[in-house]
């Protein structure tokens, strides 16, 4: 009679409260599930981490929707007569080009045609030892400082190139140092500067404003950086006409980008900029403030990016223990340095995570 | 259209209407062989049928029952009151003693269906209550008006 009744027992359906009892634990569980999980920080790249400003994306999209069939103004002239004014330089003294990597590029190109040496600032941007090497020219990476600079510099040297602020150090090559290399250097050298990160430059200290006074500096600008709009590639290059003459590319740059990038150039634009130079400034800040008093450190710098090392561990033990926590930055072996770590600094919460991440370990 | 199809509700619903969830046992129930199905589909059928009779005592076997008791509380008592009374309560205490039966009897009809291989998730107790209810309601119309009620007074005899 007992299994009579089991059997007939167990097509007894679960009462709505029971049902509602176990969907609401599922649920519970779930969201616990859903608040342990830890997203990966990719903090690995160089590039600003919001898109570019509303205003930039409309000039942009203005110059798409127009005439896309036609070719663009080769010349960009409305935003070489900006930046020329900008930095008292004449017009033919500005070209455009496909971002800064690209002119620069084109000037490993125009200067070590026939070979030769040319100085790097070490470390600086990563690419730019590849770049002379593929010109046919010999990189030889020496301290970006005027003596080491001019030290090195001897008959097969044909180019100086630095990087200020430096990627990724976010050291600034300062305005005397420039001067006295400038000066020091032989007359067939030219002095090279990649000033993409230049908008993060402190007041007064760019390099683009020597071009005027300096007839053998080139200044490579980028708008990718403090603009933020590295996917248009959009870049200028300042320096000797004849130098920068052979650096644009033919057909100039694209409508898209010539439109976003005359935006990046007016008055808006560039207080823009100035406001992220102030919010990477206010990063370092914050992540130094957080790593006080620890092994860990960062050199001070108003660069959107930290080179962190710490007395207690080299790089690769900070980067793998920021991986295991999801945190991930670009390790400094990329540069031939075994002691430190760049990661880009982004918003607040970011940065907050970084440096538990940084302090969480045998920091 | 399926019952749980979200275009059945207009749209008011996103995913399954309220109320239309399968049937969720403690654990999935080990049904019996084809043979015990059909024995299942059988006793199934008979208490369906015990159901409708039960259910259908309640609008004219029951209230006849109770006034003849009540007719026989007035004679033996002389007391009009106390047979009402008595019919009233009586009768309402059947209802109640009867719906309960009936409502147990709908819960095993569900688990023989359910026994029986049927995904069946409602029982059948409010359709046969509102069928019999409709169908004495009618059925004490006509009684009521063309045969026992005002058709003697009004009509030639």
């Amino acid at each position: 009679m007992k299994r009579f009744r089991e059997y007939y027992r167990q097509f007894e359906e679960m009462p709505p409260e029971e049902v509602s009892l176990e969907l609401r634990a599922r649920r519970e569980e779930e969201k616990r599930r859903a608040l342990s999980r830890v997203d990966p920080l990719d903090l690995s790249g160089a590039a600003w981490h919001e898109p570019p400003h509303p205003e930039a994306v409309n000039a942009a999209t203005f110059a798409l929707r127009r005439a896309l069939n036609a070719y663009p103004d080769p010349s960009g002239t409305p935003i070489r007569e900006a930046l020329a004014e900008r930095h008292g330089i004449a017009l033919d003294e500005v070209v455009l080009g496909h971002g800064a990597g690209e002119l620069l590029r084109a000037a490993c190109a125009a200067l070590l045609r026939g070979g030769g040496d040319a100085l790097v600032g070490w470390p600086g941007w990563q690419p730019l030892p590849e770049l002379i090497e593929d010109a046919g020219g010999r990189a030889v990476p020496v301290a970006p400082t005027a003596a080491e600079m001019l030290a090195h510099a001897g008959a097969a040297s044909r180019a100086v190139l630095l990087s200020s602020p430096a990627d990724p150090t976010g050291a600034v090559v300062a305005r005397g140092t420039l001067r006295e290399l400038c000066a020091g250097v032989p007359e067939e050298v030219t002095v090279v500067v990649d000033e993409a990160l230049g908008e993060f430059d402190p007041e007064g200290e760019d390099a683009a404003g020597l071009v005027a006074e300096l007839p053998n500096l080139l200044v490579v600008r980028s708008f990718s950086k403090a603009h933020a709009m590295a996917g248009l590639r959009a870049g200028a290059a300042l320096g000797p006409p004849g130098l920068v003459a052979r650096l644009a590319p033919s057909g100039g740059i694209g409508a898209p980008a010539q439109a976003a990038a005359l935006w990046a150039v007016s008055d808006r634009g560039l207080e823009i900029a100035a406001r992220r130079r102030a919010a990477a400034a206010a990063a370092h800040e914050r992540l130094a403030a957080a790593l006080a008093g620890s092994p860990l450190s960062a050199l001070p710098a108003t660069v959107p990016f930290a080179w962190i090392s710490s007395d207690a561990e080299d790089g690769p033990a900070i980067a793998a223990r920021l991986a295991a926590q999801q945190v991930f930055v670009a390790p400094g072996r990329l540069w031939g340095d075994e002691r430190h770590v760049r990661a880009a600094l982004r918003e607040p919460t970011a940065i907050d995570r970084l440096a538990g991440a940084l302090l969480g370990g045998p920091g | 259209m399926p019952r749980n199809d979200p275009t059945d509700t207009g749209g008011l619903f996103i995913g399954r209407r309220p109320g239309t969830g399968p049937v969720r046992y403690r654990k999935p129930p080990d049904r019996g062989g084809a043979r015990r199905r059909r024995t299942d589909a059988l006793l199934a059928a008979a208490v369906l049928a015990a159901e409708l009779l039960v259910v259908l005592s309640m609008f004219g076997p029951q209230p006849i029952a109770w006034l003849w008791v009540g007719s026989q509380v007035d004679y033996r008592t002389d007391s009009v009151f106390l047979g009402i009374i008595v019919a009233f309560l009586g009768l309402l205490a059947s209802m109640i003693l009867t719906l309960m039966l009936a409502t147990r009897l709908d819960n095993l009809w569900r688990l023989l269906r359910r026994a029986a291989g049927h995904d069946q998730r409602e029982g059948m107790l409010g359709r046969i209550f509102a069928t019999a209810a409709i169908v004495a309601a009618i059925a004490f119309t006509v009684w009521l008006v063309l045969l026992e009620g005002p058709a003697p007074s009004v009509a030639p005899r």
